[in-house]
């Protein structure tokens, strides 16, 4: 069979590329060097600042996991990574990837590194996907666009992302419609289409949010598996910091376009340092909590990105804030290999409250 | 190899597919096409729109009742005398009841005989003969020529909202729009006939004395017809095209793909928007079909509007009657037309939401 054989050219391609994958802990340098970004959306007079310095790297093999509630920027850091901001938006700042500044590239360049370096996948696989357009002709574009390929063959190589992503019968799906198919299969297309040209970064925007429990787990294992095979790096944006924790290698959690709190996911979840994150952690209702009693909420809103107050933008909602918090904390590795930004930051027993004492 | 396992039935589909209706078997064909969504659809309406042209017919015969003046009055002449009206009346037949008189209007119809018009005596079968193909000629050059104008304007303005082509296109198209169309050919005429002298200001050359002048005496009357529609059109994909670029995801997923703005355009944003077009085109054959009374009027053109009109001022009940069965029964196929066409562009009809 002629698609066996391909399937071993396959095999073979992931075989080659799970070198650098086991080799990434630590060796491998930076593929995405993000500094100082920022983003402002300036409307009717009034300036949004929905990133305000932001700085990560991420290296190969490696995940990223950015946290932080609706309107924290996070959305908006990585789609300025791929130039999908609006024309309104003004982006400052540097981040490179694999050398290739992408802040200020003009169109043609960009069109360029998307989809070829970087890929994307989307929240909703029941709208990323065109209604009117078959699963092969949204693949096959996508395969065609950055390598001169013929119909056949781009048809075939479409089959084999098909296969990559497990979606059952691919050969089937390539003529079907996206209302065909369960969100679960749409996501795994959504998927095939980032990966068509073999991405040095793929970034997922909620990518499992608005699917159910079940299909979550599968998609983030396909995803945790595709990523050992191919040794690319991934930056996964979610609110759920229990997916962050299972999934992600590191998590920077963001608050009002800023990161609050970086560290190894181990690192962090053990020894949670900033007010913000433990909010958070402390939001995700426990089996051992007993029933019927209030979850703990974070407390307040998110702040007015178009009025940010001077210091520290958690203040209003902070629990230990004191006088010292209106000159703003700086994002520095205060510890080992985890960095937070905050005067107060939490004790290692979780309880914010022993900082309040020490207010002068 | 585990997932290419497929059912035998689901094999047994796609091979039925893959020979398309050339397949051998004219059992298996028929069989297709009565599973066809399109065929099913096109039943399904056909079988609304036919009772439908029924009504119509019905209730345009009692619209006709209802006009004032004596058509028997008419063909007698004004000085008949009381006994000759009456005579008329009972050799046209008009001293039976109304449903005797429309059942057998009905049947007429059916079997090809229109009546004759009271006030030239010729058939209205031969007189639909010479009206029709221009009425026809008009809005269907007007039809497409409102298309052709309005898909690249729309698609340049969509480009870069807010940019310089798209204000250009919004303001011109906004102007043009604001004018309606019986003064827009009387600017027309004044422009290209009285002052240019470049087209002829009123009247139809038939095909028959030659392509050019036939054309040449169509350009103005279509032009007028086309333009406001086109403004429509163009503004309205527009509109459709910039919202699908800004709030779909699917849009956000081509363009990560790196695909180009025109492409993008095109492909992927033009698709969607072609079902809000389609709608709103289907609509206005119906409007299409309106306009032209006026404008056959201003440019003199022997059209169904102008026999309509002509009809209508000598209570000439058979030839209003068939003029406008035809302009309803126009707006209803435009209308089935535009549900098959769904159907063909949006694979979610085609192949039903399973």
């Amino acid at each position: 069979m002629r698609s066996g054989a391909r399937l071993a050219t396959m095999s073979g391609m992931l075989n080659a590329t799970r070198e650098p994958a086991a080799t990434s802990n630590g060796a491998a340098g930076p593929i995405l060097v993000v500094d100082d970004l920022r983003v402002t959306f300036s409307r009717h007079g009034r300036v949004v600042h929905a990133v305000n310095g932001l700085s990560y790297q991420v290296r190969p093999g490696r995940t990223l996991a950015i946290i932080g509630e609706s309107g924290s920027g996070k959305s908006v850091s990585v789609r300025a990574l791929m130039g999908l901001l609006p024309p309104s938006a003004h982006i400052e700042g540097s981040a490179r990837l694999d050398g290739t500044e992408l802040v200020g590239l003009d169109d043609k360049s960009w069109r360029a590194v998307r989809g070829c370096q970087i890929a994307m996948v989307f929240q909703d696989p029941a709208s990323s996907l065109n209604p009117t357009m078959s699963i092969g002709a949204q693949l096959i574009e996508a395969i065609r666009m950055h390598a001169p390929l013929k119909r056949r063959e781009a048809a075939q190589k479409a089959i084999d992302l098909l296969k990559l992503v497990r979606l059952p019968s691919p050969e089937k799906r390539l003529k079907q419609f996206p209302h065909q198919l369960s969100g679960g299969m749409r996501q795994r297309v959504v998927i095939a289409i980032a990966l068509s040209s073999d991405p040095k970064l793929l970034i997922a925007d909620e990518a499992t949010t608005a699917l159910d429990v079940t299909t979550q787990a599968q998609i983030m294992e396909l995803l945790v598996d595709i990523q050992e095979r191919l040794g690319m790096a991934v930056i996964m944006i979610s609110h759920d910091l229990s997916l962050a924790a299972c999934y992600a290698h590191e998590v920077l959690v963001m608050y009002a376009g800023k990161a609050v709190e970086h560290a190894e996911t181990r690192n962090l979840f053990s020894n949670v340092r900033m007010p913000y994150t433990k909010a958070l952690l402390d939001a995700i209702p426990q089996l051992s909590t007993p029933a019927h009693l209030q979850p703990a909420i974070v407390g307040g809103h998110p702040p007015d990105l178009s009025a940010l107050p001077e210091g520290c933008a958690f203040l209003p909602r902070c629990p230990s804030s004191t006088e010292q918090c209106r000159i703003e904390p700086h994002l520095a590795e205060h510890e080992p290999e985890h960095a937070y930004a905050c005067w107060h930051p939490v004790s290692r027993d979780g309880s914010c409250t022993g900082q309040k004492e020490e207010r002068p | 190899m585990s997932g290419a396992t497929t059912t035998p039935a689901a094999e047994k589909r796609t091979r039925v597919t893959e020979n398309g209706p050339a397949g051998e078997q004219p059992e298996g064909l028929r069989a297709r096409l009565a599973g066809s969504p399109v065929l099913r659809l096109v039943g399904r309406r056909l079988m609304i729109v036919i009772p439908l042209l029924f009504v119509v017919s019905a209730l345009v015969f009692l619209l006709m009742e209802a006009l004032p003046g004596d058509p028997a009055q008419i063909r007698a002449g004004m000085d008949a005398s009381e006994e000759e009206v009456e005579a008329v009346r009972q050799q046209m037949g008009l001293d039976r009841p109304g449903h005797e008189r429309y059942l057998s209007w009905l049947g007429g119809a059916l079997t090809g005989d229109l009546g004759s018009s009271v006030v030239s005596g010729r058939a209205v079968t031969t007189l639909l003969g010479e009206r029709l193909p221009v009425t026809l000629q008009m809005a269907g050059m007007a039809f497409v020529l409102s298309i052709v104008i309005s898909l690249p304007l729309a698609l340049a303005a969509a480009r870069r909202p807010g940019g310089l082509v798209d204000r250009f296109v919004m303001v011109c198209s906004m102007t043009l729009l604001a004018v309606p169309n019986f003064v827009m050919a009387l600017l027309l005429v004044l422009v290209f006939a009285v002052g240019l002298g470049m087209l002829p200001a009123i009247g139809f050359v038939p095909l028959a004395e030659g392509v050019w002048p036939n054309m040449r005496s169509m350009i103005l009357p279509v032009l007028s017809l086309a333009v406001p529609m086109a403004c429509f059109y163009a503004r309205f994909l527009r509109g459709d095209l910039v919202e699908q670029l800004n709030a779909a995801a699917y849009i956000d997923t081509a363009r990560s793909k790196g695909t180009g703005p025109w492409r993008i355009l095109w492909l992927h944003a033009f698709r969607n928007s072609s079902f809000g077009l389609l709608t709103l085109v289907g609509l206005n054959i119906g409007a299409l079909v309106g306009g032209t009374v006026i404008i056959e009027r201003i440019f003199a053109m022997p059209g169904m509007g102008t026999l309509m009109l002509e009809g209508v001022m000598s209570s000439d009940v058979a030839v209003v009657q068939t003029c406008v069965f035809i302009f309803a029964a126009a707006a209803v196929f435009a209308n089935l037309l535009v549900d098959v066409m769904y159907a063909v562009l949006d694979p979610r009809v085609r192949y039903g939401s399973h």
